[in-house]
């Protein structure tokens, strides 16, 4: 095989895999949050109310496209996209999985080893509050608008801390590259703990988590929906599969922060104490890597629905007081002892 | 009203950080998450703890629930109705129709009275199910039965005629879901009661012709003094 079929093959894998997490979350999401509130949830569609979100994905296909008469046209139909692209653009820097050796040819698994990779999914990121903010301006709804404004405001506040918090990773291993960092989390350090960066930043990770919450507009920050004051927010005015493609990157944007956030702190898809590369065979070697990735990335995905109905939301002074009054100073000092660690150390 | 002090708590460096307060919070939504999901695996009607699962799970109804009408039949499979039309006067909704006949020649066996309804039309998109029907029936021939799913497509499915009326029964009967036939009331007089009325009478010195209507309500209202 050629590289660029391999390439392609690791592209639609990915892509596919993006879609099918983002579809089982919207179940996954409706079932347990009703089992945390001692409701049954959607039990019809299918056995356990599996085919609830195919089910959900027709309804919106057959809707009608509503467009709001004063809109602005382009940009309303312009916004969805805008949102859900980068966060599927955002796993191709991901690393799910060690290497795979098929016919004699080592196979990455990660779409591109990309050596800023870093900055790409800060930047991808940083993009997706656009489709929020130009969906929220264009649908010419106050109730938009405000979501949209609220999704800037909540942007500035948080990709501040988020990227204090990646910089002391960067310090700590010295690369951009998240294969790199994730195959200098293997091992163990101290003796005792797993070489994850978990161990190593622990501030580093709540102050990267409650980024990563507000990045994705999840509860107790999601302002700019916050469906008891703006409705729905920015895609108040939005139907049809134009709402879809909004909530749908909404949980592919989950599925990209659970794996970065597994990539950076938790040793990607590595075991801890375990070198499975020793005892088993090359293939299979890869699929039991990516399992390995898959489960602690579904951990971090739960744990999404988990906050998401034990926290309510904050106000919207409370969030920007935390942003600014906490975690960007917190940042600051864990930038500056790292730092210093690093400079001793080295 | 007096108006209390507003007192803001005081709150500690750990419920400040917020994080803890958070696990806590996790812990107990973890709790019921557990709890539900082991009951969702749990065998048989009922299985989720907060609801009945409707068409799947049903609640026991209790044997004087009252449902859809039946006309009952005696154990020799003879009508019980005679056609006295008691029912249809006693009717809050007046949806009960009765024709009363006589039956036929050589089918006289077919009737456990004299006389028999010729027609007995229930309207049950009317019918309030009070029951009422059911107590003035002399013969105990209508009866509420335990089927609760009326719902229907078409309004004229929804009266009830005597067929249908015997079919219930009939159904209700196969299924083991017959009503048991009503206590009789005790109809005595209390001799307590009337010790107090007579009290009550001394003590007013009123004439013992007193109507046996407000006689019963001094009694009463001794009673509750008492």
């Amino acid at each position: 095989m050629a590289d660029w079929q391999i390439d392609l093959i690791k592209v639609v894998f990915i892509w596919t895999w993006a879609l099918l997490i983002a579809v089982v979350m919207t179940w996954v999401e409706r079932r347990a949050s009703a089992m945390m509130q001692d409701r049954v949830g959607p039990n019809r569609a299918g056995p356990f109310g599996l085919l609830q979100p195919l089910a959900d994905g027709i309804k919106l296909f057959t809707k009608e496209d509503i467009i709001p008469k004063r809109a602005r046209k382009i940009l309303f139909i312009l916004g969805p996209p805008l949102f859900a692209i980068p966060a599927f653009s955002t796993y191709a820097v991901v690393p799910f999985g060690d290497k795979i050796v098929i016919g004699g040819k080592e196979i990455i698994l990660q779409v591109s080893d990309v050596n800023i990779g870093f900055l790409y999914i800060l930047a991808l990121s940083a993009i997706a509050v656009y489709g929020m903010v130009i969906g929220g301006w264009a649908s010419n709804s106050k109730y938009s608008i405000l979501g949209g404004l609220r999704a800037t405001a909540q942007l500035i506040s948080y990709e501040i801390p988020m990227g204090l918090a990646l910089l002391t990773i960067v310090l700590l291993y010295g690369t951009f590259s998240l294969r790199e960092i994730v195959l200098q989390q293997q091992g163990t350090f101290l003796g005792v703990l797993p070489n994850w960066g978990f161990f190593k930043q622990p501030l580093g990770f709540i102050i990267f988590l409650v980024a990563a919450y507000a990045e994705a507009n999840r509860v107790p920050f999601d302002l700019p929906e916050c469906e008891s004051e703006l409705v729905t927010g920015y895609h108040t005015e939005y139907g049809s599969m134009r709402l879809g493609l909004y909530l749908f990157g909404e949980y592919v944007n989950l599925g990209t922060l659970a794996a970065v956030t597994v990539s950076l702190f938790f040793g990607g898809w590595g075991l801890p104490y375990i070198d499975m590369s020793k005892f088993l065979g090359p293939i299979s070697y890869g699929i039991a890597s990516f399992l390995v990735f898959f489960v602690k990335q579904a951990f971090f995905l739960f744990l999404f629905v988990w906050v998401r109905w034990t926290v309510p939301r904050f106000r919207y002074d409370q969030l920007m007081g935390l942003g600014w009054k906490a975690l960007i100073p917190l940042g600051l000092i864990n930038l500056f002892i790292t730092a210093l660690l690093v400079q001793l150390t080295v | 009203m007096v108006r209390r002090p507003v007192v803001k708590k005081e709150y500690s460096l750990g419920e400040r950080v917020y994080l803890v307060e958070i696990a806590k919070g996790l812990g107990l939504t973890w709790k019921h998450f557990v709890f539900n999901v082991k009951a969702s695996f749990r065998k048989g009607p009922h299985t989720v703890p907060t609801c009945w699962q409707y068409p799947e799970d049903r609640r026991e109804i209790a044997p004087i629930f009252r449902g859809a009408h039946m006309l009952q039949l005696n154990d020799k499979g003879q009508e019980l109705c005679v056609g006295c039309g008691m029912c249809a006067r006693a009717c809050p909704a007046k949806c009960i129709t009765v024709k009363r006949g006589k039956p036929a020649k050589g089918e006289e066996d077919k009737y456990a009275g004299k006389t028999m309804c010729v027609s007995f039309e229930i309207d049950i998109l009317r019918c309030i199910f009070c029951g009422l029907c059911e107590k003035s029936c002399p013969k105990n021939a209508l009866v509420l039965g335990q089927d609760y799913e009326l719902a229907d497509y078409e309004p004229e499915h929804c009266i009830y005629d005597k067929d249908r009326l015997i079919a219930n029964f009939h159904r209700a009967r196969s299924e083991g879901l017959l009503k048991p036939p009503p206590v009789p009331i005790p109809v005595e007089a209390p001799p307590a009661k009337k010790k107090i009325a007579q009290k009550g009478d001394e003590k007013k010195g009123s004439s013992g012709k007193a109507s046996v209507k407000g006689g019963k309500k001094s009694a009463s209202n001794r009673k509750g003094e008492a």
